[in-house]
Order: C-alpha cells, then structure tokens, then sequence
C-alpha cells in the first residue's frame, strides 16, 4: 500500500493541471493555480509541466496530450465538472497519482472518480485539498499559499483538515521546527490517514509522525497502523471534533491512542513544541529532571509545572554536586542547580557537563535569563552543543522572555535544540519524552 | 476462559431465544445466565413465579437473600422499590414478597411482573461497575469505575478496546482518581485486582465477540479482599436492533 502513496511525496515529475483564466473564487481559481505554479516552479527539483487551459501563462501547455505520458503526480486545479470531463484525457497521460484541490463533488461523481481511478491503479489525494503535499527535501510543495515552506527536519505532519494543516506548517515556520513531510487528506475519497501513516513509518527521513484527526474510517486498522509505528518512532495526535462526537466519544479515543502508544496534545502550539523536542532529542529513560539556571525565581515555576506534569527533580549524586562546588563555589545546588547571575558559557559548559554525567537525571531543563544577569546571546551555544553531544539524555532551554526567546532562537536556528518561552511547554514536551520513553520499554525497543 | 467455543454456543442460544421473544433488553436473570455462561462470575440468582415457589427455593440458596422483581420492564429495580436486601428468614421473605409486588404495580401498573428473583446474599464489599459498548469507529469498548457517585456523578472511570490483555486491564483500574480506595487506604487490604482484571477481560472478550451486544453493565461487581474473588450483583445486557 505504501509503496502506491510513494509517488505522491516522492515524484520525480508534476503535472499542473488549471485554467488562469478562469472566473471563480473557488479552490480551483486562477489566483490559486497562480501560487501553485508558483511554488512549485519556485522549490521543486524535479521536472514540472502546467497546464493552462487559458493558455496563457509562460511555459505552459494548452492540452494534457502535449504532457509527457507517466508523470508521478496530477495536481488538478479545476471545478467538479472540468475534473469530471477531462477524467479520460488525465487517465490517458498515465499519471501515477492525483491530487484533487476542488471541493464539491457529488457522490455520483466521486464513485465515477474513484472507480476509474482504482481500475487505473492511480491513487487519488483528495478533493479539497487546498494545502496538499509537501518533501521539504525534493522542494515538493503542492500548497495553494506561498511562504508556507517550511525547512527540512524530522517532523511529518498529517492533516484531516487542510486549514489546520496550514496553520501547522506556518507554526513549524515560526518555531524554524524543521519538516520532512506533510500531506492533508481533504474528502479523503482514496488516500486516507492510514495509508500515510503507513508510508511515512518507513519513511527515513520522518523522526517523528504528527497527525490531526477529527474522525478515523477504519478506527481499528488506523490503531494498529499507528501500534507498528510508534515502535519505530514516535505519533503525536491533535484530535478535534469533541463537542460534535460527545465527550464520552472523545475519552474512548483518548484510551485507544494510549492503548497503542501515541501521544497526544490539546492544541496546534502544544504539538510542534512536542513534536520539536521528539524529532531533536532522545527520550527519557525516567521522570527525573534536572534544572540548571542562572536566576532562582523562574526556576521555583518551572518546578512547580515539572511536579503539576508529573516529573520529578533530579536528585545530584555527592559526587557531581562536590565537582561542581570545587569549581565553581557559588553555585547553590538543591531543589535546582543555580549558577549565579555571573555565568557564562564557560560555567554552563562545565555545569551542564557534570550534571549530564549523573546516572540519576533522566532530562534536564535549562534556564537563561538574559535580562539584568551577565548572560550573553552568544553564550546559549554552550546549551545547543551540550543537548547535540548527549545521547541519551534530553537537553532542553527555556527563555521565559518572549523577546529573547525570539532571539535565542534566531541564534541557534537549525540546531538540534528546542528553546521554549514557558515551562509548561517545556514540561509538556519533557513529558512527551518520557511517555515515549516508557512506550519502547513497553514494545520491548 | 473456559472452552471458547462451548461458551460462544452457549450465549448465541441464549441471545436468540431472547430475541425469539421479541426482547433487546436482557431481564438481570438472562443477562446473568449470559455471564455465567461466559466465565463471568455472578451471584447465584433464580426465578421465583409465586411465593410457594420463592420459599422453596429460599431454602436451597439459604438465608441471608436479597429479593428483587423480575420484570422486563422495570430497569430501576431500585427507583420502582423492587428490591429488598438481606432477609433473614421466611417470615420476612413472606411479608416482603407481597410487598413487592405492591411497589412496583404502584410504580408502573401495567409492567408485566414474572415474578421475583432471589439472590444469594453478597456481603458488604468495594462495588465497582464493568461495562461496554460498541464504538462506531473502534468496535468493542470496556469500561471500568467504581460504582456509585465515582462513576455515575464524577465520571470517574476508565477506557479500553477490546479485546484487551492483563496489563491493559490493569491499568484501567489504576488509571481512575479513586484506584487508591481499591489500592486500600486506612490499613484496608487491597481489593482482589486480578479478580477485577479477569472480569474486564472477559466482559471485552464478549463484546468483541458478539458485536451484536450493544450494551453491557455490570454494576455493581462486589470486588472482596485480595484473594477472595469479585462477583456480579447486578448485570443488564442490551441487543441491537440488526440481525
């Protein structure tokens, strides 16, 4: 099955199929085509071929009989009708897949659609999918919203819903959380969440699988999907829908995830903050974290979130805590390792290694305070080099000023450290760790 | 479990007598011949059609005895004041019969009355509710509570799929707010867990085996001290409508 949905995110040719000069406002307007046109003009490395129905944008190509045969995928950017009317001309081009962004058919017309469509073995993304496909890696970017593409990484994003889907990308953008794939499914007519699921499972270049649901077809083939992928990495869902579906509803398929090892979250931001910190660091073995900062009074918060999440803080061992004194006397060492308003770099360096050296800490929490303390920017690579040389113990920062944060981020972009402006993220993302943790114990990984 | 096979023919012949007559909701005594067939502990319960019939068997299952109607149209055997617990002896079984019988005609004057059920008596024990439905996307589901305000007012309870293992099982009753009353508070012995664990999977292993059974309740199941068992008080079962 995956094998089939492979075409889809790895095709080595693209055929755009619109009409710039259509009238409409729908999904399958000019404005639309235009940006489709566009970004895959724009980052796509392989050979891109459009169809302009108008005939008038450069380059293009008046007739689907003038495209090559076997492109990997269609995507169309036409009305129910047009679709409907071109059906046999597309099938002739011997497409491997489609994408289908109008919205709109009837069931008449999506069975003809899809009958046709398995006869030619030819699998179909859609309709309504406003904001399709994208391989950061092959510059693939079958979205109808420019500036949306995010960089390359290890987080894959499924979506039930192409909005949803969009404000994902544009939050993986802000957070420069780097992305592998993405796909939204829109009427899901062929392709449905499984089967991507499925592929991207094997995908090498996925670290981490986040999906957004609002309702499963096939409830228990999509479990048992997502039991075989959590032993491989981890699955993170949003789910949505619980006012329409009944909280009784919603609590059953909170059990079933937990029951085959997914993780959930509550909201978007909630699930690129997880998804960051799966995708970057190792998971944890335990629950006890280890808090390092330079200022005591946001330390005493991030404790109490840790607690409220149920992690525990990491106790020292005599030998770590007296290396750390010897060297750097000021140091108070209880409840959280405080280093004093007057580090820099070098203590963090010295600290952060000691502490990681210590068999009884699971993760640890960095605090930077960049305000009124002797902390320079430039000093907060020592964290992103320390979380990068740990292997197997999760390293993660928090700012708890927003502007900073910005900063800190900006600075250490493209690192393999997640950076957080509160604790509760920071904490709900140690959790995440820690819950996968326990799932490979419990699959025996 | 006891033979698979055995049990399946056993409750597939109970369930389509039933809906020979036309029923979808179990009576407790059918529901509780269901679970007994199933491997499901119950308590031991009989038909009683008149009061001569009620005082012989009486004196098989023995004093003390709890007395409930038997109707298939009275569900809150409590709310119609059909129920009567721990009768001592057959003065009282006599009085009481009469008694019943009365309450209910009051509460519902056309419920069609088979007669009265009596039950072997359940000493004072943790009570928790097993139960499951049928999901429409995920199929066979369990739940699990303790009985009572826990589950019916604070929503205190847990969910799996079914059919599930031991360990699920285990973590449905420790994942509620209220494991510790099980767990044993105030120097109490822990309840008998791996009783609990043994009747939610069997519960789910029915629901997932006849998926026809859209509702199934077990509450309360007197779960006693760590070694000596939970047994079903009170059990309803209801079919759909298809097949």
């Amino acid at each position: 099955m995956s094998g089939e949905v492979k075409a889809i995110f790895e095709p080595k040719s693209v055929v755009l199929v619109g009409a710039s000069a259509r009238e409409g406002v729908g999904a399958a307007s000019p404005v639309f085509f235009g940006s489709l046109v566009h970004n895959t003009l724009h980052f796509f490395k392989g050979k891109t071929h459009v169809v302009d129905f108008s005939g008038r944008l450069n380059g293009s190509v008046k007739n689907l009989s003038e495209v090559p045969s076997g492109c990997d995928i269609a995507v169309i950017v036409l009305p129910p009708k047009l679709v409907m009317k071109n059906l046999r001309k597309l099938f002739a081009r011997k497409v491997k897949s489609m994408v289908l962004v109008a919205g709109g058919f009837d069931q008449h017309q999506l069975e003809e659609l899809t009958r046709v469509a398995a006869k030619q073995k030819v699998r179909v993304l859609g309709p309504n999918v406003l904001a399709g496909v994208i391989n950061t890696a092959k510059g693939l970017c079958i979205t109808l919203e420019r500036e949306i593409m995010p960089p390359c990484g290890g987080i894959a994003m499924i979506s039930q819903n192409c909005a949803v889907g969009t404000a994902m990308l544009d939050r993986a953008c802000s957070y420069s959380a780097g992305v592998s794939k993405f796909a939204s499914i829109g009427g899901g007519a062929d392709i449905t969440e499984t089967d991507l699921l499925e592929f991207l499972t094997q995908d090498k270049e996925t670290k981490v699988i986040c999906i957004y649901l609002e309702s499963v077809r096939d409830g228990r083939r999509f479990l048992e999907s997502i039991r075989e992928a959590v032993q491989k990495k981890p699955v993170v869902v949003l789910k949505g829908s619980t006012v329409r579906e009944g909280v009784e509803r919603d609590r059953i398929f909170v059990s079933a995830l937990k029951q085959v090892g997914a993780l959930q979250v509550s909201d978007i931001e909630e699930l690129l903050s997880v998804a960051d910190a799966l995708a970057k660091q190792p998971c944890m073995r335990g629950n006890r974290v280890a808090v390092v900062t330079n200022v005591s009074g946001p330390a005493v918060l991030v404790a109490d979130v840790l607690s409220r999440e149920g992690l525990a803080l990491a106790k020292l061992s005599n030998k770590v805590t007296k290396k750390i004194i010897q060297t750097y006397p000021n140091t108070s060492i209880a409840d959280w390792v405080d280093i004093g308003i007057d580090a820099n770099g070098d203590r963090y360096k010295f600290v952060l290694e000691q502490v990681l050296s210590d068999s009884g800490v699971d993760g640890v929490v960095v605090v930077n305070e960049l305000k009124s303390t002797f902390l320079k920017l430039e000093d907060i690579q020592e964290v992103a080099k320390a979380a990068k040389k740990s292997e197997d113990t999760p390293v993660i920062d928090i700012v708890m000023c927003g502007k900073d944060c910005v900063l800190v981020r900006e600075k250490l972009r493209g690192k393999d450290v997640c950076v957080y402006d509160s604790p509760r993220k920071a904490a709900r993302a140690l959790c995440a760790l820690c819950s996968y943790g326990k799932t490979l114990k419990r699959f025996g990984k | 479990m006891i033979e698979l096979a055995a049990a399946k023919k056993n409750v597939t012949g109970i369930l389509s007598s039933i809906r020979k007559e036309g029923r979808l909701e179990l009576t407790e005594l059918d529901s509780k011949r269901v679970l007994a067939a199933w491997g499901v502990p119950v308590n031991r319960t009989e038909l009683a059609r008149d009061l001569s019939e009620a005082v012989k068997v009486a004196r098989e299952i023995r004093y003390p005895l709890v007395l409930k109607i038997a109707s298939p149209d009275i569900i809150h055997k409590n709310e119609a004041k059909g129920v009567k617990v721990g009768l001592t002896s057959e003065l009282e079984l006599r009085q009481s019969f009469g008694e019943l019988i009365d309450n209910v005609h009051a509460y519902k004057p056309d419920a069609k009355i088979l007669g009265v059920t009596i039950q072997e008596y359940l000493p004072p024990a943790r009570e928790v509710i097993v139960g499951a439905l049928q999901d429409p996307s995920f199929g066979a589901t369990v739940m699990f509570g303790l009985a009572g305000v826990w589950a019916e007012v604070l929503k205190d309870i847990s969910f799996r799929l079914a059919p599930l293992n031991a360990e699920d099982a285990r973590e449905m009753i420790q994942e509620i707010k209220g494991y510790p009353v099980l767990a044993g508070i105030q120097r109490a012995p822990p309840a008998d867990i791996n009783a609990l664990v043994d009747i939610i999977q069997k519960v789910g292993q029915l629901a997932h085996e006849f998926p026809e059974i859209t509702e199934i309740n077990l509450n309360p199941i007197f779960a006693f001290d760590d070694g000596k068992g939970a047994v079903t008080a009170d059990a309803r079962i209801v079919l759909g409508r298809g097949k």
